[in-house]
């Protein structure tokens, strides 16, 4: 797996960026998705829909279904790619260390 | 080739972003005949294999030319296409729903330079680039997947099997003997991709071992529930394993006594890989149909449980189409799709008639519905 290094954290990732293990997560993580994403600015509405998102995992082992962050966060799928514009799924749950999406995407 | 930017700004990803605009619109492409007779089309023959006439109310006539299409397809071989295109059809062609490659002229004397044209050009190899056929009742082109070409589910290769199966069955691409079209799909898992499941026959990849476990990585990598829940037969369950350094990891485990080797676990969670060389092979599924002509549509039915995958010629998989093909051409009647000459002779006639051997893979065991693909009748023939 290649190794990242960002303000003086390692991160092991995969070929989609994404992190190797939930647990490694750290806020400089956030910070370097943000670079890689191409997000300006985070403002509390990313953050609220990261937590959510690592809020939910935690508690139920999988990534929320669109709907389910929708009604949670109060965010619309339209607000959430203005937030996110990689999407839920590689964007938002890429930056709140979650697994890689999987299935027939 | 160093890099070279088309004008996308990775500092400003969103700017001057264009989305949302959907497909062009088909009729941006219609040649100036479709153009002209749109929904004035009165009759259509079929001239010979390969080559279709349309006739107007107007009294225009358009000529189809179709040639079949290796579907995956090079850049190189596209230009070709619109070179030919270009000097016989004004520029216009179109590809059919089963990757066909369908050339349109308006007049009868431009038919005959076309086809001499497309039948002249072959591969390096000798395969013809462009043979003309894939009409009425004969067998085109062959509906098929991503295979070892590009897929990570595969249990068998697309590509290889299609051209394989062509090859063996050519000759009634380019001729219209069977009773009535015959359909051949191929799928290299069981996702079925494509038209696998309604098609008269159908190539089927298969697994026959259960997923290998990778525990260290598994919790990292997947969502358990989401593994879980991807079960047709409830086959895993969560559970807590120790790894050799003995730190405990959330895992799953698999019951291998319920476990039908579907891979839909390994689409869910990359941890749970099954695919083996000896254990994957090919399911050849029979009596398809979408159409609704005479009777309603059915799902094809699993005749043969297992071939061995047998690159890169896949000889046992292609004798035993074949041999199904001339059974089917023998014994059906004019217009009777393959399918439903099953039916009416009864499926035990079929595996006789197609030389077939009938396995105990083959009864349905899967959950109520096996029941009534049972025989609850006397009725049957010894």
């Amino acid at each position: 797996m290649p190794e990242v290094e960002f303000q003086g954290k390692k991160f092991n990732v995969d070929e989609d960026g994404f992190i190797d293990d939930y647990t490694n997560w750290s806020e400089e993580w956030v910070q370097f998705v943000k670079q890689e994403e191409g997000i300006s600015e985070l403002n509390d509405e990313h953050k609220k829909v990261i937590d959510v998102l690592r809020e939910y995992y935690e508690k139920n082992g999988i990534a929320p279904m669109v709907r389910v962050l929708s009604k949670v966060t109060g965010f619309k799928l339209k607000h959430i790619y203005e937030l996110f514009p990689s999407g839920p799924g590689k964007g938002a749950c890429k930056m709140a260390g979650l697994p890689k999406p999987t299935g027939c995407v | 080739m160093a890099f070279v930017s088309s004008g996308y700004n990775p500092e400003k990803p969103m700017e001057n972003r264009i989305t949302d605009i959907g497909p062009r619109h088909f009729e941006e492409f219609y040649p100036p005949a479709v153009k002209a007779n749109k929904g004035k089309w009165l009759y259509h023959e079929i001239l010979e294999p390969g080559v279709l006439v349309h006739v107007s109310e107007t009294g225009d006539e358009l000529y189809t030319v179709r040639t079949g299409g290796c579907r995956l397809m090079s850049v190189s071989h596209i230009r070709e296409i619109c070179e030919i295109a270009d000097k016989h059809c004004g520029g216009y062609v179109r590809f059919t729903t089963r990757n066909n490659i369908e050339f349109m002229v308006d007049s009868k004397d431009k038919v005959k330079p076309l086809v001499d044209d497309l039948m002249s050009r072959k591969q390096d190899g000798g395969c013809y680039k462009f043979p003309v056929g894939g009409t009425g009742a004969g067998i085109t082109n062959i509906i098929h997947t991503q295979g070892w070409i590009h897929c990570h589910t595969p249990a068998t290769d697309a590509s290889g099997p299609v051209k394989a199966t062509m090859d063996v069955l050519f000759d009634d691409f380019r001729d219209m003997r069977l009773p009535a079209h015959l359909r051949v799909s191929l799928a290299c898992c069981l996702n079925m991709c494509g038209a696998v499941h309604c098609s008269d026959i159908a190539i089927l990849g298969y697994h026959r071992k259960p997923p290998m476990l990778d525990h260290e990585y598994l919790d990292k990598m997947c969502e358990i529930p989401l593994a879980i829940a991807a079960c047709p037969t409830a086959a895993i369950k969560p559970s807590k394993i120790k790894l050799d350094n003995g730190t405990e990891v959330k895992s799953v485990a698999v019951n291998e006594e319920r476990c039908m080797f579907c891979g839909n676990c390994y689409t869910m969670c990359p941890s749970m890989p099954l695919a083996d060389d000896v254990g994957d092979g090919i399911v050849i599924m029979a009596g398809g149909k979408v159409s609704n002509r005479i009777t309603a549509p059915k799902f094809s039915k699993v005749v043969v449980a297992f071939i061995p995958n047998e690159p890169p010629r896949w000889p046992k998989v292609t004798d035993t189409i074949k041999q199904i093909v001339e059974a089917y051409a023998k014994g059906a009647n004019k217009y009777e799709r393959l399918g439903e000459w099953a039916e009416r002779i009864g499926w035990e006639r079929f595996f006789e008639a197609c030389e077939l051997d009938f396995t105990h893979h083959l009864i349905d065991d899967f959950r109520d519905p096996a029941y009534y693909t049972w025989r609850q009748t006397s009725n049957f023939k010894f």
